[in-house]
């Protein structure tokens, strides 16, 4: 049992990484499949297109951050709570990339017609953003109070 | 053709359709439009060519009797599963046979021996102003108004303007799916045959189809 809960204390320190990462990969690749469409229909302003398409990127970078901070020996007073702080952290990244690669990808499908709504467009995303970084600040602060850290 | 649709770039890659319908040209080209399809997947591609099929069916020969219509709609309602071109074609079928009854009634004929769900309603109200069925169809009062004031155009302008309002309240429910694509097919139609519409090629259209009319009556006579 002992070390089924220092297994999911290890899992809870991966997982911030791990679901930011498959979010980003799945918010990406839908912005970026609109990014190359809207390409075959306009004509300039193909960078901004493809640039908006690597925001929900920043998760990715959110959950590596969360999981540098959670990492330490992990022991079973402590597991339980790299876990479920994991755990939660990174579905808060996983989702908010998913959702914010849709907002991208509507922000481009718009844009592409009225370029100049880009900086409108894009505000959804932002907006999803903001709630990853919540995640992602408070992850590391009450992190800091799991035996083992900084602050424990 | 791939396995499977990549909806996010095909949305993308298609032009804005325009707020109405009546605009000079259509947003593609065909031949444009058809390029784009042929990044549909497999599944998704015979459910368009379904629909593309009962848009050319739509626009049938005068010689085919009411049993072969009423066949093959029945035979193309038990083959298609999508819910969304199910409406498509049942809409479509509602408006030819709502539009069929006015013109028929104004003719002085009987209801007509039509497919569709209201066939038995428009001939239960057949002397209703509009088959009871203005709550369904609001643009019926109108069009009737319209035919009885003898513009063929305006009628079609109306129609196609009940059919455009419908989609377009259809696709704000749709953002990046298969439904999005169909909507704009459905709508890239509409916008297609108004920017063909010609009143001197309806007038010749009209003219051979009238000379085919009298033909067939002369073989059968």
């Amino acid at each position: 049992m002992e070390s089924v809960i220092v297994l999911l204390g290890w899992a809870g320190i991966f997982l911030p990484t791990a679901l930011g990462a498959i979010g980003s990969i799945i918010g990406c690749g839908r912005a970026g499949q609109a990014a190359t469409g809207a390409l075959l229909d306009v004509e300039s302003g193909y960078g901004r297109l493809v640039g908006v398409s690597a925001l929900p990127s920043s998760q990715s970078i959110y959950g590596i951050v969360v999981t540098m901070q959670f990492n330490r020996a992990v022991a079973v007073d402590s597991a339980p709570g790299l876990f479920s702080l994991g755990l939660l952290v990174g579905l808060a990244l996983l989702f908010s990339a998913i959702m914010q690669g849709s907002c991208c990808a509507s922000a481009i499908n718009t844009t592409k017609s009225k370029p100049e709504v880009f900086g409108l467009a894009i505000a959804p995303a932002a907006i999803v953003e903001g709630f990853a970084v919540f995640a992602f600040i408070f992850a590391i602060i009450v992190g800091g109070g799991i035996p083992g850290g900084t602050a424990g | 053709m791939t396995t499977s649709t990549n909806y996010y770039w095909l949305v993308a890659s298609l032009p804005h359709m325009p707020r109405s319908f009546d605009v000079e040209q259509a947003p593609i080209l065909r031949i444009r439009l058809e390029q784009r399809l042929k990044m549909l997947g497999a599944q998704d591609k015979s459910i368009v060519e379904q629909v593309q099929g009962f848009l050319l069916w739509d626009r049938q020969r005068p010689e085919r009797t009411d049993e072969e219509v009423k066949r093959e709609y029945d035979w193309l309602m038990n083959s298609i599963t999508n819910k969304l071109v199910r409406d498509i074609i049942n809409h479509r079928m509602d408006v030819r046979t709502i539009t069929c009854a006015l013109r028929r009634r104004r003719l002085g004929l009987g209801p007509p021996s039509a497919v569709g769900q209201y066939v038995g309603r428009i001939r239960k109200h057949w002397h209703h102003p509009d088959f009871r069925l203005a709550r369904e169809h609001p643009w019926i009062p109108r069009v009737r108004e319209t035919l009885d004031a003898n513009q063929p155009l305006e009628v079609e302008r109306q129609l196609l303007s009940a059919t455009w309002d419908r989609w377009v309240k259809l696709a704000d429910k749709f953002y990046f799916s298969f439904e999005t694509i169909l909507l704009y097919l459905a709508r890239w139609e509409i916008v297609d045959r108004w920017t063909r519409l010609d009143e001197s090629a309806g007038r010749q259209r009209f003219d051979d189809l009238l000379s085919q009319t009298l033909a067939l009556d002369g073989d059968v006579g």
